[in-house]
């Protein structure tokens, strides 16, 4: 009998340490499983991760010059560490400034009109769309600006919310930026930004622009309510 | 650049002691990722209203007495409260803005009624709030607790609350409350009748579970009052003066000694979603009290899916004229070979094609979604896939989601759209404005359908757990053990479906609580199968298809569930951009033998006619009229809340003609439904959910048949309702 009960229990055992599986991936079974998996992953993943966050990596010399293609630095300061993204699409549409889509080495992306964070994707309570067109207008001519900055944010499932924030663009004058061994006339525009019910919602993003281009050569930007701010440094254009 | 060190995506980082809590379904809900107070963090953007504290009937209160307080408009609150011998488990729903819902297990201990050493027993309440707090007037809150169970709990309460911040030299914030109190909160200190009327005590063991309209705001009433003091962030007291003699756990049964009228507490604001409270109670007692609280609105760890690339654009004509050549359609094989290019690019996204037809200017894809939760989003990758495969003159894009054989619907989309409002400011809102939502025919022709759809088999083994509430003796007893499923599919629609389950542990059989039904036992003999290790939950052939226009029709036989079988055959019909629907259902089944594959000598003909609608903002009604299991003609009434992401809480009632006598404790059948998707908790894509119905008491009055496959929810899923609330979907 207590062998008999030995046996079910490591039979059940072998199941959950299989963690369910079937040819049919939208198995609910296997699902649960998964989550429980993850669920371990976590723990584990938690019990050998060194206290605090990644260390922002810092990019040689070297490693500037043998980049052949344009490449983005991203500091995610909540998160910690550093990631470099590839441009992998380039376009201009009907609205004001030059579109890229970059993406991240875990193929998230970034999406950047004239310098500004304007979506995201793959990261999780995404920015899906973004109205930032008085912020680009600025940019583009490194100087002082205002208006209003419409974000549909994702709302960690598949729907969106909008959030619209009222804006304002200061120029704080020259303040050259330093990407390593090269060194960039630039100027410091900096955006605040507050909305939402009694201005409980406040931004504030910084630019450093290089006149004349209006190339964004470093940032920190808002993300959306899930991810903090990024830095952004432009390593190679 | 190989120097990556890492991901921009935010990880949740268990890291608390909450979250060591594992695997328990509650302890999941109370997992938080850490999300730090900063001007623009979740709570700002998504608009989260401060929670009010609960008390210990797990509605927001003060101690033992309610506040006016509403929770945020969706909230979930979980309350387990104890003190002076009773357990009090509560859920609490804020189903709309102004009205909550609650649905609470009881367990006291030692108390003198119908002969239990531990009384047990369920209750519901509903709160309104009929006036939202502003600068001058206080909130205003009328409340009936324990309005249709056996009614020891039974009282009604209209109560104000004013919040007080900032003001005088103290920090943080004051509440003050008053309230006046009916049944068992008159119990205390009555001032007199107002409303007049006898109210007769509680007597224990009566069937309960009507409504006692006839009893509401009658009899004595009493005042309460307290005030809440919200120091900082994390730390509350309160005080209050109670109406509640507690006349049965104090008085008649002597389980404590009631020798205040004046209840004091403190309560700590563990995390975000969890606070723990210690309270000295009736100036004898001590008691605390855990409060669980979620929103379902914001997802455990918010979805994340491997993006799509970006919309392929097409060169200009007039830069390049040969692209947009249509002589590809001359050449017959183009369909087969535009076929095969897509088939690879759509299964890397969870997606099947069945078919592709295609001319010089127009193309209609049918396919299936087995990843997305949300359509939208399969088709938003249905039409990237397209874009990046199909020759530069094809303009219009069809997309069909087919579900089973059912073709729900029709979504098109201009190309020269899709290219160029990708990045446009209102993405999402811009393109639902050009594309169009319809009927799709049953079958496409001249289409090239993908060979390898038929015949098609899929299996799955994994563990299993089911439940068994509220029996006295044990009010949670478990089953668990090893469930394997196959499903086979000879040709479209057509499925041959089982599973079985092994049993590895449980203790559901082992209860003694036999039926004492009156009528035909159909669902009380439930500890009877219980009690097999081995069992064929069902074992099926269904085959579905739409027989025309706006309808879809299924038909099965075999072993449908666990305690029938028979046949079973339904018609639905519901236009793309219908909110109403209309079905019919008829069934023969015979009742299954408790244990192996015979049936036992009952068999009934049930069927119902059903009208289902779509109300604004998440709202859906249905109506099932027809004749149930044990044979008695009725209707069931269900309304659900479904939220965006794809959680839904639901409540329903039967009433049929089965006398309340006859249908025993409950006087008729009565319940709540929820849904979980799994993604909500693991954020990645998936169509997977987690369910429960919860019913006070199972009886045989007003039970309907468990057919696999039932033919709504499949075929909403695809509709213009569906479709819109998850839109933003098509860019993700």
């Amino acid at each position: 009998m207590i062998f008999l009960r030995f046996l079910k229990f490591a039979a059940l055992g072998l199941v959950l340490v299989l963690g369910g599986c079937g040819s049919d991936k939208s198995s609910s079974d296997k699902q649960l499983a998964a989550a429980a998996g993850q669920v371990l992953a976590q723990i584990k993943a938690k019990a050998g991760a060194p206290k605090g966050k990644a260390p922002v990596v810092q990019v040689t010399a070297k490693q500037i010059d043998n980049t052949k293609i344009p490449a983005l630095q991203v500091n995610p300061e909540t998160r910690g560490g550093s990631d470099f993204l590839k441009r992998i699409a380039q376009r201009n549409d009907a609205t004001p400034g030059t579109v890229a889509v970059w993406r991240t080495s875990d193929n998230a992306q970034l999406i950047i009109r004239g310098g500004v964070l304007v979506g995201s994707r793959g990261i999780g309570g995404d920015i899906i769309s973004s109205e930032a067109t008085p912020t680009v207008r600025a940019i583009a001519g490194a100087r002082a600006g205002q208006g209003e900055r419409r974000y549909f944010m994702s709302d960690g499932g598949s729907s969106d919310v909008e959030v619209v924030l009222s804006c304002d663009i200061q120029n704080l004058g020259r303040s050259d930026t330093r990407i390593v061994h090269q060194s960039y006339q630039t100027i410091h525009l900096r955006e605040n930004c507050v909305g939402g019910a009694g201005n409980r919602i406040g931004i504030t993003n910084e630019y450093w622009v290089q006149p004349g281009s209006g190339i964004v050569r470093r940032s920190r930007q808002w993300a959306g309510p899930y991810s903090g701010y990024f830095e952004l440094i432009l390593l190679k254009n | 650049m190989s120097q990556a060190k890492g991901s921009i995506v935010q990880q949740i980082i268990w890291q608390s002691m909450e979250k060591r809590l594992g695997y328990a379904f509650a302890a999941v809900l109370a997992c938080a990722t850490s999300v730090s107070a900063q001007s623009a963090g979740v709570e700002q953007i998504f608009n989260v209203p401060d929670r009010p504290s609960l008390n210990f009937y797990g509605s927001p209160g003060l101690i033992d007495m309610p506040t006016a307080d509403a929770l945020p408009d969706g909230q979930f609150a979980i309350g387990v409260s104890n003190f002076g011998g009773s357990t009090r488990t509560t859920l609490t729903f804020q189903a709309t803005p102004r009205i909550s819902a609650s649905f609470r297990y009881v367990g006291i201990k030692d108390l003198n009624i119908a002969g239990f050493s531990t009384y047990r027993d369920r209750s519901f309440d509903v709160r309104f709030l009929l006036n939202k707090e502003s600068r001058l007037l206080p909130a205003v809150t009328v409340g009936l607790q324990d309005f249709a169970g056996t009614g020891i709990y039974a009282g009604e309460y209209i109560v104000a609350t004013k919040t007080f911040e900032g003001r005088a030299r103290l920090p943080g914030t004051i509440k003050v409350t008053a309230g006046l109190g009916w049944g068992r909160l008159a119990s205390s200190g009555a001032i007199g009748t107002p409303f007049g009327g006898n109210r007769p005590a509680f007597v224990g063991g009566s069937t309960g579970g009507k409504p006692s309209y006839d009893q509401w705001f009658r009899g004595n009433a009493a005042p309460f009052a307290g005030v809440e003091w919200q120091i900082n962030d994390k730390w509350g007291v309160k005080a209050e003066y109670s109406s509640d003699a507690y006349l049965q756990e104090a008085g008649a049964s002597g389980i404590f000694t009631r020798k205040s009228r004046f209840n004091f507490g403190a309560e700590y604001q563990y995390s975000e979603r969890v606070r723990v409270g210690a309270y000295y109670l009736y100036g004898s007692e001590f008691g605390v009290n855990v409060q669980l609280q979620l929103n379902p609105k914001r997802a455990l760890t918010p979805l994340r899916s491997t993006p799509a690339n970006p919309v392929t654009q097409r060169p200009s004509r007039a830069a390049n004229p040969a692209a947009w050549t249509t002589e590809w359609v001359a050449n017959e094989a183009s369909s087969g070979i535009l076929s095969d290019s897509i088939k690879p690019k759509l299964e890397a996204e969870g997606l099947t094609l069945e078919a592709l037809q295609v001319t010089a200017n127009k193309a209609e894809l049918r396919y299936r979604n087995g990843r997305h939760h949300a359509t939208s989003v399969a088709i938003g990758r249905v039409a990237r896939v397209m874009a990046a495969s199909l020759p530069a003159s094809v303009e219009t894009f069809r997309i069909v989601t087919v579900e089973n054989n059912l073709a729900l619907s029709a979504v098109t989309i201009r190309r020269s759209d899709l290219e160029s409002l990708e990045f446009d400011p209102q993405a999402a809102g811009a393109l639902l404005a050009v594309t169009g939502i319809g009927e799709a025919a049953p079958n496409l022709t001249n289409a090239t359908f993908n060979a390898d759809l038929y015949p098609d088999f899929a299996w799955s083994i994994g563990p299993y757990v089911s439940q068994s509430y509220f029996d006295p003796d044990e009010p949670l007893r478990l089953d668990g053990g090893i469930k394997v499923a196959g499903t086979y599919s000879p040709a479209p629609g057509w499925k041959i479906g089982g599973a079985m389950t092994y049993r590895v542990f449980g203790n559901i059989g082992d209860s003694q609580r036999l039926s004492n039904s009156r009528i035909e036992p159909v669902r009380t003999n439930t500890i009877l199968y219980a009690r097999n290790d081995a069992v064929l939950e069902n074992l099926y052939i269904s085959k579905q298809w739409k027989p025309g226009a706006n309808t879809y029709a299924r038909a099965t036989a075999g072993y449908l569930e666990r305690m029938f079988g028979g046949i079973s055959a339904e018609v639905l019909w519901k236009p793309v951009g219908s909110r109403l629907a209309l079905g019919v259902e008829g069934n023969y089944v015979k009742q299954r033998a408790f244990s192996g594959l015979g049936f036992q000598d009952y068999s009934v003909a049930t069927g119902h006619a059903s009208a289902y609608y779509e109300f604004a903002d998440g709202y859906h009604g249905q109506l099932d009229v027809g004749r149930y299991l044990a044979g008695d003609a009725g209707a069931t009434l269900t309304l659900t809340r479904e939220f965006k992401n794809g959680w839904r809480v639901g409540g329903f009632f039967t009433l049929t003609d089965v006398s309340s006598a006859d249908f025993g404790e409950g006087s008729f059948d009565k319940g709540i439904h929820l849904t979980i998707p799994t993604s909500w908790f693991l954020g990645t894509a998936g169509k997977q959910t987690v369910s429960t119905t919860i019913r006070p008491t199972q009886r045989d009055g007003g039970a309907r048949l468990n057919v696999p496959g039932r033919l709504y929810e499949q075929v909403r899923s695809g509709h213009r309702g569906a479709l819109e609330q998850n839109w933003s979907g098509v860019w993700e």
